[in-house]
Parts: C-alpha cells; structure tokens; sequence
C-alpha cells in the first residue's frame, strides 16, 4: 500500500510524502482556491474540528482541508490536485453516517457535496429524477409532494441526510421492508471516479447494455469514487395507509408476533418494534400516549388500496391478538399517523432522557431468529451489567439494540465494547449480518473477515483496486487491508455516541 | 472439440477452475438450459462447457424468513414450484422455465411483464456464491434481506452472461403468492390514443403490475398462444392487476372506466385460470424461436409508443412493458436477408437511442451474429467493464469476446 493510509500531522497540510514543505501545501491549497474560490475551502483548525468525525464519534480526525465544490468540473479538478499532490480524499454528505463513513483517514481533503443540491430533472412520465448528492433526502420528499410520486428509501434521519450520501451507503429506512432500499431505487450516477475521469453509470432508461455497475456502486461507501449526479425511481404513492399499534405485555410476545406476520405471507410496508426502554423515553419526548407499561410496541404500517387495507390491518391485528397483545390500537387521523412516526424516527433523540452516553449497534438476523438475538441481547445486558433498549426495523430483521452508559466510567466503557462485539458475532452465528443499512464505514471493519471468508475479501479488493488503484479514494474503508493498517492507526478505545439514526 | 463438465458440487467446480487456470487454460463457458446459447457477441465456441444441470439441489429453504437458498442449476419450473408449495414466489417472469436455469436467466438479467410490479432479479438477490476464473469460490451478500456489508457482487452478477464468473448458487428474497390475478385487454383504435391513455393511468387509483402495450401483430401471436379468445387486429393496451378476489375486481373496473374515454373500442377481461395462460403467453413472446430474430429495445417509458408505431411500419411484431420502456420486437420472415435485418435494426437502433435509449438482439440466427448489434451499442462506460473483466479474470478464460470484450475486436 502507499503511505496514504498513515497517519499524518493535522497541520500543516497532509503531509504524506516525506518532501512535503509549507511551500507545497501552501501550494495546494492556492490552487484549490482557484478550483473553488475563498468562500469553497475551509483550513483553519477551529473550522475543520466540525469535519473531525461524523454520527460515529469514537474516532477522530480532521481533514487538511475542506472543500465545497458546487460543479462536477470542480470535483474532477480537486481529485486531480490530490493526484498531483499525492493526499488522500473521501467525499462527505451531511455526516450522518454512524459508521464513521466520512472519517478523513490519513487527513488529506475532504470534498463536501452540500453544495451540489439542485434538484435537476424530475419526470413524472418517465418515473425518475436526476439530483445532485448534496441534495437532502427529505426535500426530494417534500418537492414530489402532490404529484403522486415519492422517492421511497427514507431513512431516519431523511432530514439531514443526502441523497449522496444515501447512493454510497445503500441506505434503508422503515419502509424499505416493502420498497426495498436505496439500490433499488437507483437507475443511474454521473460518477467522478477515483482517478478523475467522469462515468455515466446507467441511465434514464432500464436495462443499460453491460454490467450492472451501478449496483455494484451503490453501497460503495466512496471506496469507488464520488456521485455528482444520481439518476433515481419515482416510485407511485401508496392508495391508502392503515397505521397501527400493537401493544404487548413482552418483548418476547412482540417478536413472535412480528414473526407470525411474516410467515402468514404479509408483506406490511413498515413493521418497527420499540422496547419499554425506548417507549418510555420517547412518550416522556413527543407525549403520544404509549403505554408505560407496555414490555414492547410494534409500530404497523400496511399500505395499498382502499378495498384491501383493511382486511390486511385486521388479519395483522388478529395476529398480534394470538400472539398475545394487550390491545392494538389504529391511528385515526393523518396527524395521529405523523406523530407515531415522528415518534419512532426521532426516537433516538429522546435517549438522552436515559443516560449520558449511548452506543447502538445495526445487526441482521433472518426475521424467525429475531427472539433469540433478543433474548441473546436480554442476557447480554444482564451478563454486562448494562442497560440495553431496542428501536428496530423489526420485519427486515435489522436489530438496533442501544447500550447505555457514561463515557466517563473507563470500565463501563469496555463493557459496552465487548457487549456490542458479543451481539454482532450472535448475528453472524444466527446466519446474519453485522450491518443492515448503517455500512461497514471503519467502525466495523474488524468484522469482515468473520462475515467474509478470504476469497471473498480478495475480490472485493480486486474490484476495489480496478477502480480505485492508486488507494486515495477513501482509504480504510470498508475492506479490511492485507497489511492491516486500515484500522490500526484508529484503536477503537470508546463506543460511539450517536446523535441520530 | 468441445469438452464437457458436469460438476456435482461447487467445490468440484472451484477445483475444476482452479486446475485449469493453472494448467491448460481451456477457454470455459457456464450453461444452464441453454436456452440463450447464441446470445451476445459471436465468438469463438468455448473449449469447455461447464454443464450446471448437476447442482440444482435446495440448499435452505426457510419460508418463514421468505428467503430461500437454491443452487444455480436449479430450473425455474421446480424453483417456482418448491415456492409454491409454501405460497411464495419470485415474482420474475422467466421464459421456457421448464429449461431455463436459475443462473442463467440470472446471468441474462431475463424479466417480464410483471416487471413493472415486482422489479427484476437485482430486486431479488440478496446474497450469491460464485467461482472466478482463477478457481476461488467466493461469496457476497449473505442470506438476510437487509445487508450492506461489502460490494454488492449480486448486482455485478446478475446480467454478467458467465463472463465475470459462474454463479454456483444464490439466495433470494421472496413474495407471497398472489391469490388471484386477471388481465384488461383494451384494443384501441391507434397507438397514439393508447398513448393518451398512458398518460391517464399514471395516476391512476388502481396499481397494475404489468402495463403491455401491443401492436396487432404482436396482439395476434399473443392471443393464439394463450388460446384466449380477443381482439386481434387493432393495437392492444393490456393491464395485469394481482391481489385478493375483491382488490383484482376493484382493479379492473376502475382501469377499465379510467382508459374508457381514450378510445377503446373492445374490452375483455382475462381472469384466472385463462389468466395463467395469458401471463405465460405475453412471457414467452421473447423467445419465439421460429421467427428469424428477436431484439428487445430499451427506450424512456414516454418514447415507447412512438418507437411502436414506427415498428409497426416495419411490419416488426411488437410488445412493450412500456411503464418499463422495455420493446420486445420480432422480425417479419420476409426480413430474410441480413441485410434487411439490418436496415430494420438500424432504423429501430437509430429511433431507441434518440431515446437515450439502446437496442441490442436476443436471439438471430447464429450465422448473423457477427454482423449485428447483439449487445446494443457500445456505451461509453464499457472501457471500464472490460477493465472490470479484465481484472477478474486476466487470461480471458470466461465466455470470452461474448460481452463488453467483445466489442475491441470489432
């Protein structure tokens, strides 16, 4: 590997190469200023302490600089100078990844696409939108509103994150149990690639002759280049919505009801489950009117025509009946239907009510071993001493289980380490994943190689490396590096505290 | 001079490959049901065919999770039924799915009418084991429907044609059987009231599965294969609903009065169990092997029925998943020659990437191969595919010169 990957003063500039000198980084920042002007780049210290982490703040580290391109020309232009001047750089959306996907490994320049949020194209009858990868998830929401159309994945924290963001790590969100997540969703990229050329990934129209690059993109976590266009699906508004609460006594009846629901065949376009935990932090939050008591709620969303939704919300009640349930109530209003799910979407902003700090994990486990990851997880916070909650996309079989603890108590802090390790190996045991939607960023990348056998390793690396040859594309991402020193320049010493999910 | 190879288990594969990569570096092509043999560049005929018809067991089929786990050898017909048995499916068209393969109408990225409901097979896959052309058996994705760990190799996979690697086995994402389904069959007095209606229905109160729009050549093959008695011979728009009893009955009342004031002079509907054989006849229209060449052109769903009409005038039967912008199109037998042939696909070729669009040929005789567009127009992102290949597998050893590397020599 080159010396990218080391790890390098925080100013002066990156300096990776040993010849490196004021004169060359002074140098380099000149000539990104004229790529994007004084008001397009940040380099004093006090402002790049914000680019030091993003929702995933065990690690840190600040970028040499910051730029904010505003046109595909300027991002070609920048990647050419981190050539020229041998620096690594990784491409930043919002920051709200919780993986640490945005973390500047090795420094060098950060390229945030804030910028680029023009909403291009949007065509109804052809089904599609072009937008630029700093656009906000929720604005591509709120511009389709009335006309019918949506664009599907809306992850939870659609109010802050971008749509590029969204293409490099494949993300889902609750109704992506039904639609599907970001990948299929994604028709097509302009994509500046690692060493400065443009591709057109895809198209407007399906079924581009070649390989599915595309797929192959999504979800590369900037490892294989930078979106500076996203070509994306309008997907048909649902007729009619049916949004339900299913109370229950247990966890442990709440998760043979969610299984019960799969297996009778019905698909509901968003199945959620929140713990008494969770349920009391958010009621003390948002005020719904959760039942304290509760030992869990689902949170029940079918969608479709008019003539069927109610049948379909009354076979699910019954199951949720069978299964135990105190009682299911049904949102009445659209505002009641909006405030369940602002509830279930913020609800990790209410943890703070808990306790200071919060790590919380984004396993996968086949939906019918959901109980046992949850008993597993039971017996793991009582073997721990920790107090663990639960919000998650409970019919994906995408746990997110919350330990909570304070940072300031050393030991507690290893606890919630080897607690969190012991529930995502539980995942890999149960025939799982250690990542749903959250990627495996740097925060995870101890786990591939458990996840993954070597073959498999080595030809992800060779698809990375056709690409990304040269390593200064967002290195110590996702692969685990032969040499081993994509994570070992971050020893992973304190849990994350998450801002947002 | 062709050998063959049947293994019975992936690692009897992987070894195969891996033997070989090191030894004679035969070149290798991967078949299932050879339905699709003559699809892609011509090229020269591998020197060994690797037989995936032995490695078609289930490997895990747990329906509560509606996920199963098959090899790739698996046929469609008994992948469908095994799922049936649990009332699930893959809601994926596949032609001739008493030959057709698991892997192969995956390498061939195959789909149909019900695409526009369901998607395709990159909806579907979610985990995927492979060998490379060095013998390494990998894996990507895994069995859960939710997983972003590592590269999406399942997409790389899926339409690859057995260049990248062959697909030994796959893990799929499933749906619950529709209980019933029935079919809208419109006939309109021209193409371009079909397209006023197109237009209409895309706010339509209904949520068809399948939108076909069919000129009367294509309407008239289509009928007499399912046997379904119809109006044949003005252009066709047929609407494909799924559901409960009560929610396809809904369906086709409110499409049936939401295309009514465009110009419908005829309307049947087709309900199960003629419904089966009406799906299966708009799936198969893609592989009539009679004719003398099919191509499937890919245009924006707004450009589709423009691309019709002028198909139509020459005298191409032609079917459109045209919410998909997806023309199925086969050639009149008076195109005899390939040198008609090639006026009618470059004039098609021409009006599909006007579209941003591209055409490229399913199926021809074997002999025109080298002499039409059998992948579609070069596009400029190939440069990066045959890097991507070449990597992958550097002595060119996987159906070689059939896809993206086929086009340098050319």
């Amino acid at each position: 590997m080159t010396a990218v990957l080391k790890e390098v003063p925080r100013t002066p500039m990156a300096a990776t190469s040993s010849n490196d000198t004021p004169a060359r980084v002074s140098s380099l920042l000149n000539r990104l200023r004229e790529v994007v002007g004084d008001e397009g780049l940040l380099c004093k210290p006090e402002q790049l302490l914000v680019y030091e982490c993003d929702g995933y703040v065990v690690e840190k580290k600040c970028p040499d600089v910051v730029v904010f391109p505003t046109s595909t020309e300027q991002v070609v232009a920048i990647v050419k100078l981190c050539h020229e001047f041998d620096v690594p750089f990784v491409p930043r959306g919002a920051g709200t990844s919780l993986a640490g996907g945005c973390l500047p490994i090795g420094g060098g320049v950060m390229i945030a696409l804030t910028r680029m949020k023009q909403i291009i194209e949007v065509n109804y009858r052809d089904r599609y939108a072009i937008v630029e990868p700093g656009l906000v998830n929720v604005h591509l929401t709120n511009h389709l509103k009335g006309s019918g159309y949506h664009y599907a994945p809306d992850p939870s924290s659609q109010g802050a994150c971008t749509i590029g963001g969204n293409f490099a790590t494949n993300s889902g969100g609750p109704h992506t149990l039904k639609y599907g997540v970001t990948v299929n969703h994604v028709l097509g990229a302009e994509v500046v690639m690692p060493d400065g050329s443009i591709a057109q990934l895809g198209g407007v129209t399906e079924d581009s002759p070649g390989y599915d690059l595309t797929g192959l993109f999504v979800g590369n976590e900037g490892t294989l280049g930078i979106a500076t266009k996203v070509i994306v699906r309008l997907t048909r508004d649902p007729a009619a919505y049916r949004t339900m609460l299913g109370i229950f006594e247990t966890v442990s009846d709440a998760t043979k009801a969610i299984s019960e629901i799969i297996g009778a065949g019905i698909v509901p376009a968003a199945l959620e489950m929140m713990d008494q935990g969770i349920v009391s932090a958010v009621e003390q939050a948002f005020h719904f009117g959760f039942p304290l008591d509760a030992g869990a709620v689902l949170l029940i969303e079918v969608d479709g025509l008019e003539v069927a939704v109610d049948e379909e919300a009354q076979r699910i009640s019954a199951l949720c009946t069978q299964s135990g349930a105190r009682e299911v109530r049904q949102a009445n209003t659209q505002k009641e239907r909006l405030l369940l799910w602002k509830c279930r979407k913020q609800a990790f902003g209410a943890i703070g009510r808990l306790s200071p700090s919060y790590c919380t994990q984004d396993g996968v486990v086949p939906r019918t071993k959901l109980p046992e990851i949850l008993e597993f997880i039971i017996a793991c916070g009582q073997r721990h001493g920790l107090r663990i909650v639960n919000v998650f996309h409970a019919g994906d079989g995408n746990i997110h289980p919350i330990l909570l603890f304070d940072e300031r108590d050393t030991e507690q802090v290893k606890r919630v380490l080897e607690a969190s390790d012991e529930i995502l190996g539980k995942c890999i045991e149960l025939g799982g994943s250690v990542t749903g939607e959250h990627g495996i960023g740097v925060e995870k990348i101890s786990f591939m190689d458990k996840l993954f056998a070597a073959e498999d390793l080595a030809v992800m690396g060779t698809i990375r490396d056709c690409f990304n040859p040269t390593g200064r594309c967002s290195p110590g991402k996702m692969l685990p590096t032969s040499a081993g020193c994509g994570n070992e320049a971050m020893p992973r010493i304190k849990p994350g505290r998450r801002a947002a999910m | 001079m062709t050998a063959e190879f049947t293994p019975t288990t992936q690692s009897e594969l992987a070894r195969f490959v891996a033997e070989n990569a090191v030894g004679d570096k035969r070149t290798l092509s991967p078949v299932g049901g050879r339905t699709a043999l003559h699809y892609g560049f011509k090229a020269d005929e591998a020197q060994t065919v690797i037989a995936m018809s032995g490695l078609g067991r289930v490997v895990d089929y747990p329906a509560r999770d509606m996920t199963i786990t098959v090899e790739a050898g698996m046929r469609m017909d008994e992948l469908q039924a095994t799922l049936a048995s649990e009332r699930q499916r893959l809601p994926i068209d596949i032609a001739q799915a008493g030959r057709a393969t698991l892997g192969g109408a995956l390498a061939t990225n195959t789909s149909g009418p019900r695409r526009f409901g369901h998607g395709t097979f990159r909806d579907f896959v979610i985990g995927i084991s492979a060998v490379d052309a060095h013998g390494r058996a990998f894996k990507a994705g895994g069995r859960v429907v939710k997983n972003v760990a590592g590269y999406d190799i399942c997409k790389l996979l899926v339409g690859s044609r057995g260049t990248l690697a062959i697909i030994t086995q796959v893990t799929l994402k499933l749906r619950p059987l529709a209980e019933t389904s029935a079919l809208l069959w419109s006939s309109f007095a021209s193409l371009a009231d079909i397209d006023r209606a197109l237009e209409r229905l895309l706010i339509s109160d209904a949520r068809p599965v399948a939108v076909e729009v069919l000129n009367p050549a294509a309407a008239s093959l289509i009928a007499a294969s399912s046997r379904c008695e119809l109006t044949v011979t003005a252009p066709v728009l047929c609407l494909g609903v799924e559901g409960s009893k009560r929610e396809v009955d809904w369906q086709v009342e409110t499409l049936r009065r939401e295309v009514a004031p465009f110009g419908v002079t005829s309307s049947n509907v087709v309900s199960d169990p003629e419904a089966a054989a009406m799906w299966q006849a708009l799936t198969e229209f893609q592989t009539c092997a009679d004719d003398p060449l099919t191509f499937q052109a890919n245009v924006r769903p707004s450009q589709c029925v423009a691309f019709l009409e002028r198909a139509t005038k020459l005298n191409v039967a032609v079917q459109a998943h045209v919410a998909n912008g997806i023309v199925i199109g086969q050639l009149p037998e008076s195109a005899a020659t390939v040198d008609e042939t090639t006026t009618i696909l470059n004039e098609l070729r021409q009006a599909a990437r006007s579209s941003n669009g591209n055409l490229h040929v399913l199926h021809c005789d074997p002999e025109w191969q080298p002499l039409l567009p059998m992948c579609g127009a070069p596009e400029p992102t190939w440069p990066l595919m045959r890097q991507l290949k070449q990597k992958l597998d550097p002595h060119g050893l996987l159906n070689p010169g059939l896809f993206v590397d086929g086009v340098e020599s050319r």
